[in-house]
């Protein structure tokens, strides 16, 4: 019980120093600065957003695009991760590809699927899902590649099915790793997200906050990368939590 | 009688890192019905892959490998390996229950399913630990376990890769007792992996010693002890120390030289 707390607790005494340097700025700034207008004026810069009918649109755009985006990662990177972790010469031959893909910097990707897509939805999927599949596909190769033969050898003996070899024992077993790499591919994905609206201006958040910084609606950019903020925090304590908890279920260590 | 598994002039050789490596070469074994055998080798004497290979789990390189009669391709329904490594072999994410309910859970319905699980977590006395998670148990507890799911389907062979070697010598001699019990109860075929001599010769009723590179059998030895056999009383026996003499020879002790490390 007691480690549950020290772990899991809300570190919202570790957010103290952003909400001090927040009160500061709402004293000492200036509302009419066109650069770093205090917090209580975000709010305000928002409304015409909210009154639009503007604000909960983009949110719900970016959520899907980044939710579908992470969840087709996920499915691709852990079957792809798994087979290529099964084969020692699979492996061999493809793992240098692979390390340079992961390396390739997601942002450059944005040209390239604007110019074949163009500016649309399958567009920002196509930039999101790349990116996001490495970690995944990464971490999922390597459990693969260490799980034990004795593990493997089980089923066969006691005579379980193809099937049931896959669903019984190889999925739970590789299920931690997959997670470990969501946990790594989901703030990642965020980032793309926004990053590839920004760029574009197709839809969401990060389009909303391109036309705001645009057209120097600043106390509007400050209250969009609140949300933002706010958006990348809890997905990262969801997904946090979500793997320490599977991963010791399913490790079985206490 | 007919053997229950056997085999017949098998090799088998593996991908090694310069070149493939001849591991058996020649081995004849044929193991009657509730027999007990035990393969004794130095370790990498191939006792562990002639136990693979009659589990099905590892194809053979030449020969035949039988299970009543029939070629086999894989592992043969009734016959079931038990591994020395039950850490990796335990599934951490299931109870004891549904590690023993693991492999008939998919051919059996519920009630039946439950009588057999109970039925083994009672030959191994484990029952009350039933809804414990394996990794809360001891290493002796958790290889019971492992057996106990082993039983569990009802195997007609039983084939064992060093069950006992990582377990403290009182834990051993307790599960050998155990072991012995439990055959005597369901009259299963037992083929045992082992490199402790004394062990090999308390349980068995014949044991084979693997030796040379590649490996064949070198030595077969009946094993006539009178059953039940006892810790202490067996093995104070004139013909057991003669026997355990007679592994060790084969295994290349002589007498008369400090033994090497």
């Amino acid at each position: 019980m007691k480690r549950e707390k020290e772990r899991g607790g809300t570190p919202v005494r570790g957010l103290l120093p952003l909400i001090l340097l927040l009160g500061l700025w709402e004293l000492t700034g200036d509302p009419a600065s066109p650069y770093f207008p205090p917090p209580s004026t975000w709010v305000d810069g928002l409304r015409p957003l909210v009154d639009g009918d503007k604000l909960l649109p983009a949110i719900g755009q970016t959520a899907l695009t980044f939710l579908l985006g992470l969840s087709i990662a996920t499915v691709v990177g852990a079957v792809v991760g798994t087979l290529v972790g099964a084969s020692r010469p699979i492996d061999r031959a493809l793992s240098p590809s692979l390390e340079f893909l992961r390396a390739l910097p997601a942002a450059s990707l944005v040209p390239v699927a604007a110019l074949v897509l163009g500016y649309t939805t399958q567009m920002k999927l196509v930039v999101v899902v790349l990116p996001a599949t490495w970690p995944i596909l990464l971490t999922c190769r390597t459990a693969r590649r260490t799980l034990s033969p004795v593990l493997l050898d089980t089923p066969r003996t006691l005579g379980l099915s193809r099937w049931h070899r896959t669903t019984k024992i190889l999925t739970p077993a590789l299920t931690p790793a997959v997670l470990l790499g969501v946990r790594v591919a989901a703030p990642l994905a965020l980032i793309i997200t926004l990053l590839v609206e920004i760029v574009t201006r197709v839809d969401g958040l990060g389009a909303v906050l391109g036309a705001a910084q645009a057209s120097f609606l600043s106390a509007q950019v400050y209250g969009l990368l609140t949300i933002a903020g706010v958006l990348g925090f809890l997905v990262n304590w969801v997904v946090t939590r979500a793997e320490t908890a599977v991963s010791r279920r399913m490790r079985g260590t206490t | 009688m007919t053997p229950t598994i056997s085999c017949d002039d098998l090799a088998v050789t593996l991908p090694g890192a310069s070149g493939p490596v001849h591991i058996l070469r020649g081995v004849t074994l044929a193991v009657e019905k509730a027999e007990f055998v035990s393969i004794l080798g130095t370790s990498g004497s191939g006792k562990t892959t002639l136990l693979r290979v009659l589990g099905g789990l590892l194809p053979a390189s030449g020969g035949t490998v039988r299970c009543d009669d029939t070629a086999i391709s894989g592992p043969p329904e009734g016959v079931v390996t038990v591994f020395q490594d039950y850490a990796h072999s335990l599934l951490p994410w299931r109870t004891v229950r549904r590690n023993v309910a693991l492999g008939i859970e998919a051919r059996l319905p519920k009630s039946e399913r439950d009588e057999r699980v109970d039925e083994a977590l009672t030959m191994v006395g484990l029952l009350d630990r039933a809804e414990e998670y394996p990794w809360r148990l001891s290493g002796g507890m958790q290889q019971r376990v492992q057996i106990a799911r082993a039983l569990a389907t009802r195997p007609r062979v039983l084939l064992m890769d060093e069950p006992f070697g990582a377990l403290d010598a009182m834990t051993k001699a307790s599960l050998q007792d155990q072991l012995q019990q439990v055959q005597e109860l369901t009259g299963t075929t037992i083929v045992f992996v082992t490199h402790d001599v004394e062990e090999a010769v308390y349980l068995s009723d014949r044991l084979v010693v693997l030796n040379g590179s590649p490996a064949d059998i070198g030595l077969s030895l009946e094993i006539p002890l009178p059953r039940p056999r006892h810790q202490i009383t067996t093995k104070e026996r004139p013909d057991y120390l003669e026997l355990r003499h007679r592994v060790y020879e084969a295994l290349g002790h002589t007498v008369g030289e400090p033994a090497r490390g």
